[in-house]
């Protein structure tokens, strides 16, 4: 389809208009990351004082504070995403093919519940679970606050919801016969799963991980209540809450740690767009 | 290699109230060509599944071979079955999808590469063998589905439809090169297909099903010259065979047939069916006459002529299909292109007497062929 050129350049000034709305709030914090407290609070939309020289500075004092342990929370948000990722994308995929290929009533039930639990705002919850996690924890004599553990569980319960709608959706559209051809080759069930269905997953496993992972990586509200401020551990987002005191907010601080906790995933996006758009056309064509 | 046989073999799905298969009794023998045929719903996929281990038996017994084999899995049933959709693996590689099946026996490498080589030969697909199912043509998917079958040397081969989604020309290719492989295989196949074409020209034997039920079972030619029934007799023939009523009547110590159309025909019954006609006289049976055997006007007597009413006519080519009317009844009468008929709307067209067959208007059997 190809437009005319008034139309054309309109459309490409409202999307330029659009990525400055959507944009201006990264370049405030870069442009802040790069200046000293006192410019940043004198005029933050300006570039009066930023220099990369500062930006380092800032990075550095960032990286060193020890009431911050920057690389310590980089390794627990790390480790938190990754096994939840992963977990996710398996259980999810397993919990779909099932859902999908089992057709009784209760795994139509099941999917239902999954569905329902996506309307459920997360606030809504939130204090429950923390008294209901507490508890299940002292049950099962594993601590499930305050943990890695306790939060990879929470995250595969708030994210299994939306994994397992888009994936069954996906293999619904997976012929059948293929799962039947690998049980006449030699498959078992399981080797049905990981030698046939997974692969196969693979496009919009990688939409699902990058969706999920975005929002992991990001999330403040349920580590920060899940882990507290006071932990032993604490996530990326967490932890730049140690800049933030009752009397005085250190913006030369706080904005260069958030730069540096939203860097990966910027990197992750743009090494991975083609593939994450991919597996959105498929899903829709499909 | 392997015989098949059903015993008794029931299957109902559950929730269902009448079975999809009741009482199958068949029995395959080994390395023969078996044609399963019929249309949509008759239970033949299903017949064909229960040989796989796809479907299970509600009550019954399959064998295959001396072995029962209603609680074997399907991999353990030593059966390779070709998809009507192929069902290739969409993530492996032409080579890697042939190769499956035995990777999984944990076959040693160097056989595995043997034998996909050799198969690739076999079927054309040798310079394929990198290539995803995606970069391949409908035909080349189909060959890659049947080389997935080959390598495993299975004793019983089950196809599924394998050509129905292939256009008209490759159909005909393929057909033949499935025929090559049996012979070359040298193994038991059961083939399913609603196209009586294929049957007819493929299998050894012909089961033809409906309902559930077998028609009847025997060999191609059979079928044609002997059908059991009204059903397997219309099916069975392209264009199907014509049915019209007649009434038997006796005169001067012969039988007639008398078709009541714009005109009542007499057409003589020839001795060697008027035995089994004798108890009809003074009944109305369904007569039965394929549109190939009808004759060209010079042959025409008092005792084989049919009236009949022009409607259209199709050429084909070699041959043409005549539209007409007996009364009410439509019928299609093939004639060789340099047999021209009159141009009228109303002619007599002679019948070959010998070749007409007759069946129980009631009880739908065949009297005689």
């Amino acid at each position: 389809m190809k437009l005319r050129k008034g139309p054309a350049t309109a459309l490409i000034v409202v999307a330029i208009l659009v990525a400055a709305y959507t944009l201006f709030p990264f370049f405030l914090v870069v442009i802040n990351s790069m200046k000293k407290a006192n410019d940043i609070v004198a005029n933050p939309v300006s570039l009066a004082g930023a220099s990369f020289a500062q930006l380092s500075q800032n990075i550095q004092n960032v990286v060193t504070n020890s009431n911050f342990n920057f690389w310590a929370a980089f390794g627990t948000s790390a480790i938190v995403t990754i096994i939840s990722l992963i977990l996710l994308a398996l259980f999810g995929g397993m919990a779909a093919w099932v859902i999908c290929r089992n057709k009784t009533k209760w795994s139509t039930v099941i999917y239902m519940t999954f569905i329902a639990s996506m309307i459920i705002p997360f606030q809504v919850v939130m204090l429950a679970l923390i008294s209901t996690f507490r508890d299940v924890g002292n049950f099962i004599g594993i601590k499930m606050l305050q943990s890695i553990p306790g939060i990879v569980f929470a995250y595969l319960g708030f994210g299994g919801a939306m994994t397992v709608f888009i994936l069954t959706g996906f293999i619904k559209g997976i012929p059948y016969e293929l799962e039947e051809a690998a049980a006449i080759d030699g498959c078992s069930p399981e080797g049905t799963f990981f030698r046939i269905i997974f692969p196969l997953l693979k496009p919009v496993i990688t939409t699902v991980t990058i969706l999920n992972g975005m929002w992991i990586w990001n999330d403040y509200l349920l580590p920060s209540l899940m882990l507290g401020q006071n932990g032993p551990v604490k996530t990326l987002p967490v932890a730049v809450q140690a800049f933030v005191g009752s009397y005085v907010k250190r913006w030369d601080l706080i904005l260069p740690a958030a730069l540096l906790a939203i860097l990966p995933m910027i990197i992750l996006f743009i090494i991975a767009q083609k593939q994450i758009i991919n597996g959105m056309v498929e899903g829709a064509i499909k | 290699m392997a015989s098949i046989s059903f015993r008794d073999v029931t299957k109902q799905y559950e929730g269902a109230k009448t079975p999809v298969v009741p009482n199958l009794n068949l029995e395959i023998k080994d390395k023969e060509f078996i044609i399963l045929v019929g249309p949509s719903g008759c239970g033949k996929s299903t017949t064909l599944r229960m040989i796989a281990g796809l479907e299970t038996i509600t009550s019954g017994d399959l064998y295959i071979g001396d072995k029962r084999v209603n609680d074997i899995p399907p991999k353990d049933r030593d059966i390779a079955m070709v998809f009507q959709n192929y069902a290739l693996y969409p993530h492996m590689t032409v080579y890697k999808n042939i190769a499956f099946g035995l990777t999984l026996r944990k076959m040693d490498p160097a056989e595995i590469d043997r034998r996909v080589h050799e198969a690739a030969k076999i079927l054309d697909l040798e310079h394929l063998l990198e290539r995803k199912p995606k970069a391949l043509s409908g035909g080349q998917r189909q060959r890659v589905a049947l080389g997935r079958a080959m390598v495993r040397n299975p004793a019983v081969f089950l196809l599924d439809e394998p050509l129905s989604n292939l256009d008209a020309k490759l159909r005909t290719s393929m057909r033949s090169e499935i025929a090559r492989l049996h012979r070359r295989l040298d193994t038991t196949f059961v083939y399913v297909t609603h196209d009586q074409t294929e049957a007819m020209t493929m299998g050894d034997r012909i089961v033809v099903m409906k309902d559930g039920l077998i028609q009847q079972y025997d060999t191609p030619q059979v079928l044609y010259d002997s059908p059991d029934n009204l059903f397997v007799a219309g099916f069975i023939g392209s264009p199907q065979m014509n049915f019209i009523d007649a009434l038997i009547v006796e005169k001067d110590g012969k039988l007639y047939a008398e078709v009541r159309g714009h005109k009542t025909d007499l057409l003589l019954i020839p001795e060697s069916k008027a035995a089994a006609l004798k108890p009809y006289v003074g009944k109305t049976v369904i007569m039965g006459v394929r549109p190939e055997h009808f004759m060209p006007v010079a042959n025409l007597t008092e005792d084989n002529a049919l009236h009949v009413k022009v409607d259209f006519k199709e050429l084909l080519g070699a041959e043409y299909n005549l539209y007409v009317y007996i009364g009410e009844e439509k019928v299609i009468v093939k004639m060789p292109s340099h047999e021209p008929l009159p141009e009228d709307e109303e002619i007599a067209i002679p019948v070959n007497l010998r070749l007409m067959h007759f069946f129980d208007k009631e009880t739908e059997k065949a009297i005689c062929h």
